[in-house]
């Protein structure tokens, strides 16, 4: 397995080494302004503290986490440029300055006309979701995410995955495992007609697939497509600055574009996009969603102020704003980018060189541990993945989340557990947080478990709430 | 006349403001369609729009901010802000929502039906778009005095318990999954409710099995009131009104951007398990996660800060006061307004105002845009923009008992000198009366119009 890893590796390598001849070394482009303590804790302590939080890592308080990869949302550090702008916010109720400086900048960067500031990005959703989506319509995308779906099947709509088949896959190397199936999409359009077809929802990143970008060349042939038929493309806009990153250094055509350039082309070929700020944008609260299109926007924004709040500040401070606005300026630098995915990147191949099963290629914001993998001798409804992100937390403190049988719910119709083909436990890296030390650690307490895998017994479900179960469902150990 | 409060504060933290010139202004309210809220801040001078989401906060809760533990899961904010507000609100569960108007939203889509009633003393206009988007029907059951502007009743905000329980009678308890009660009650003018009316509200319900909920954004400055104004709880601490006021009630919802001292949250407060349960399940789909439920973990940790200092008597015996004072400098000059003045704001009378003005010309914001265009203070007109819609039976147009302009002050923010030009620039604009015309509506939208209506001058 260990040499079948590294050859794929290579075949990763090659594509990246077309583009890049000299790979140089990264290091962080900031220094250190604020501090916070993190706590270290026994052994003992943690197996108490995880028994008490029925072995769900979303339930076990944040204190008695040592290194916190439960997500890359609303965890990143903001800079003390954007600190000052938190000391500049414009409380108004109506018009603050701040609104305007961050529609100024999601112009100049997403290339879209109208903004409309949400709480965060499942807002964004909620309202995208009512305001386009009538009963019976179909919404395709490229792999589910959790809330998304959520919001598309409340408003009525039925989510169809049109994702390549090798996303599916977690030791396929293939360099765009976001990329849209284009045949997959054609057929829907065949199979329900285009006018049951609001939009399709195109996330950059693709989360569930373990952070999977998708190509140009690909959003180009659906653009093409969805144009013909009269579909929209709404972005799922929440990574599309680490999908950039992914075009340029894996797609030769764009090696010398620079990142603000990509996503401004990614934009151009969409018709909006909903954002949740807490991850590209280096925020801890702030989503929008963008439009481009005058009626739409109307509509949202009449349905922002029963949800959200007020068109200039939909729920958001106004001092938020202008972290979100001077966060987006940062976020396209290069150099940012390069050391947030050469941080993740760092962790992924310690992780390949120990031997460890893990989704490829590496992903811009996340480790992916295959879980089925790691634990063969558990059946997935005994929830190997959460079970791993459990252990992995006793281990050493380190908080993970489970992506797998747990996330994927239930089938509606039958009532029986979702399987999905992909088992993960996500090791989500929090931007400018930790440093290299941390994910020698993490790497370390990784290698730790999987070494004493067979020790290791599966989990049943005691609790179970009726949507989204993952975030509270309890369990006991077997 | 002389101010009767002092700040107990010191500035520590400023922010610039200025006017700019008259005729820019008139520019301005043309391109915003003669409505205040198109208009960017940095065109006003003094800001009275809300004292929602508006006020200084203090160090200590700027401190808190630099605190935040922005951990997705089990922030150590949560715990604080969770700890702090069932001590002082005293109920079972609390959810964390963005804010005021998503606890609302969370309330009505899990327990109103279409074809509900739901009483309170005067539903606010997110309330009522959130009763009525549940499809059911949002009634006002406040005593007849709340509109009465010249009658200085020291409790215009209480429940007329003979309307409400005829109500019951009427639509039988099985329409009325709660009833809700706003303290203070902001449509009528910032009026508070008494204690008393609180607990035979609560006597009432309990004979027809409804539950009490409060719309509880302005609990403290409704306390001070009590405290002020009812003589058995002259003696009591402001922490001990809070309790007893809520212990009358089997839940509430809290826009912390009034008395939370914040620019942003809010929560929803229930005894009842299960459908605190339900509600989380909801909330995590359009909110966040049950520990943060959309706000940042810092923001969670000013609001546990700031609803300890709004307890502060001293605190609340300014805030009070700074908004009579206001109010006694109109009267003096025999500007009509709602009397007497309530916690947050001062409500002129634009009826009285403006008597030549019918409410299809939609005086209070005709008004609003003239004190805009005279002296850069913006207000909100609550009356015919905001409420007025047409009958569903008969389609013809109704209007709201009161055509009011609240002037609403923000927490903290502005001094006894601003307050004085408020007061002299309105004087002027009410000796310079005649001059004002009314307005038309050229468009609106299908819900809460009067946030993105544009009208023109008739």
């Amino acid at each position: 397995m260990l040499h079948s890893t590294k050859e794929r590796v290579t075949t990763v390598k090659e594509v990246v080494n077309m583009i890049e001849t000299k790979k140089r070394s990264w290091a962080e482009p900031f220094k250190i302004k604020v501090v916070e303590p993190i706590k270290k804790t026994t052994r003992e302590f943690r197996e108490a503290a995880i028994k008490e939080a029925g072995y769900n890592t979303f339930l076990l308080k944040s204190e008695d986490v040592y290194i916190d990869l439960l997500t890359d949302s609303g965890t990143s550090a903001m800079s003390d440029y954007q600190w000052a702008g938190l000391m500049m916010g414009d409380e108004a109720y109506a018009g603050s300055k701040n609104y305007y400086h961050l529609e100024d900048a999601m112009r100049k960067y997403y290339g879209f006309k109208h903004l409309i500031p949400t709480h965060q990005g499942r807002g964004a959703e909620h309202i995208l979701s009512q305001i386009t989506i009538k009963p019976g319509d179909y919404v395709p995308g490229n792999m589910y995410f959790t809330t998304t779906r959520h919001h598309q099947e409340a408003a009525g709509g039925k989510f169809v995955d049109v994702i390549v088949d090798e996303a599916h896959d977690p030791e396929n190397t293939f360099p765009f495992k976001g990329n849209v199936d284009i045949s997959k999409m054609e057929k829907l359009i065949k199979d329900v007609g285009a006018d049951k077809i609001p939009y399709i929802s195109l996330e950059g990143n693709v989360n569930m697939a373990g952070g999977q970008p998708f190509s140009m060349q690909n959003l180009k042939e659906l653009y093409q497509l969805c144009s013909k038929h009269g579909i929209l493309i709404m972005l799922d806009a929440t990574r599309i600055i680490e999908n950039a990153y992914f075009i340029k250094v894996r797609e030769p055509e764009y090696k010398d574009r620079s990142i603000e350039e990509i996503v401004l082309e990614i934009c151009s070929y969409s018709d909006g996009a909903t954002m949740s700020s807490k991850k590209d944008h280096l925020v801890n609260i702030g989503g929008f969603l963008a439009l481009n299109d005058d009626k739409l926007a109307q509509k949202a924004r009449e349905l922002l102020v029963v949800y959200e709040g007020l068109q200039t500040y939909g729920g958001i401070s106004g001092r938020d704003m202008e972290a979100m606005a001077r966060g987006i300026e940062e976020a396209v630098q290069f150099d940012h980018i390069r050391a947030r995915i050469g941080q993740v990147e760092y962790l992924g191949n310690k992780l390949i060189d120990a031997g460890i099963p893990i989704v490829q290629p590496i992903g811009s914001h996340a480790i992916y541990l295959n879980a089925k993998k790691m634990l063969p001798h558990i059946p997935q409804d005994e929830f190997p993945a959460q079970v791993l992100a459990a252990e992995l937390f006793v281990d050493s403190g380190v908080r993970s989340m489970e992506r797998g049988i747990v996330s994927a719910g239930r089938n509606k119709e039958t009532g029986q557990h979702n399987y999905p083909k992909l088992e993960l436990v996500r090791l989500t890296i929090p931007r400018r947080v930790y440093t290299q030390a941390h994910m020698d650690v993490i790497a370390e307490s990784v290698e730790a478990v999987y070494e004493d895998r067979n020790k290791i017994k599966g989990l049943k479900m005691v609790y179970e709430p009726e949507s989204l179960r993952f975030f509270q469902a309890r369990f006991e150990k077997l | 006349m002389k101010s009767q409060y002092i700040e107990p504060f010191k500035i520590k933290v400023v922010e610039p403001i200025s006017q700019i010139g008259k005729n820019e202004r008139e520019e301005v309210l043309k391109k915003a369609g003669y409505n205040l809220f198109n208009v960017p801040a940095d065109k006003v001078m003094i800001d009275l729009l809300t004292d929602s989401g508006t006020s200084a906060m203090s160090d200590n809760q700027w401190a808190g901010l630099m605190m935040g533990d922005e951990s997705y899961a089990g922030s150590r904010n949560f715990y604080h802000f969770e700890e702090t507000i069932k001590d002082i609100f005293g109920y079972k569960h609390v959810i964390p929502t963005h804010q005021g108007r998503v606890a609302e939203h969370l309330l009505c889509s899990i327990v109103v039906k279409p074809g509900d009633y739901i009483p309170n003393n005067i539903h606010f206009d997110t309330t009522r778009a959130n009763i009525e988007y549940a499809g059911a029907i949002g009634v006002n059951c406040v005593i007849d005095n709340a509109y009465e502007p010249d009658i200085k009743d020291n409790f215009k905000g209480n429940m007329d318990l003979n309307k409400l329980e005829n109500l019951i009678k009427k639509v039988g308890t099985d329409k009325i999954p709660f009833c809700l009660l706003t303290i203070t009650n902001n449509s009528g003018g910032g009026q508070p409710v008494s204690l008393q009316n609180i607990k035979d509200t609560k006597k009432l319900l309990d004979k027809y099995s409804i539950p009490l909920l409060f719309d509880a954004c302005r609990f403290a400055e409704n306390s001070y009131f009590i405290k002020t104004r009812e003589e058995e709880y002259k003696n009591w601490p402001i922490k001990e009104i809070v309790k007893e006021i809520f212990k009358h009630g089997d839940g509430c919802t809290i826009s912390a951007k009034k008395d939370g001292l914040v620019n942003i949250g809010g929560c929803l407060c229930l005894n009842d398990s299960d459908l605190a349960r339900k509600i989380t399940n909801l909330l995590i789909l359009v909110e966040g996660f049950p520990t943060y439920g959309g706000l940042a973990g810092r923001d969670l940790e000013a609001i546990a800060r700031g609803l300890r200092e709004v307890l502060d008597e001293n605190y609340l015996k300014f805030r009070i006061n700074q908004i009579k004072y206001l109010g006694d400098l109109l009267e003096e000059a025999g500007v009509p307004f709602v009397k007497p003045t309530g916690g947050h704001a001062v409500y002129l009378d634009v009826k009285k105002f403006l008597p030549n003005i019918p409410q299809s010309q939609f005086p209070g914001q005709a008004l609003v845009c003239e004190l805009y265009a005279q002296a850069g203070i913006r207000g909100v007109e609550i009356g015919s923009l905001m409420f007025g819609h047409k009958d569903p039976t008969t389609g013809e147009d109704v209007y709201p008992e009161l055509e009011l302009l609240r002037l609403a002050i923000p927490r903290r923010v502005y001094t006894t000198a601003h307050i004085e030009y408020v007061a002299k620039s309105i004087i002027e604009v009410f000796n310079n009366r005649d001059n004002i015309k009314g307005l038309k509506i050229v468009y609106e939208a299908n819900i809460l119009r009067h946030f993105t209506a544009r009208l023109e001058p008739i």
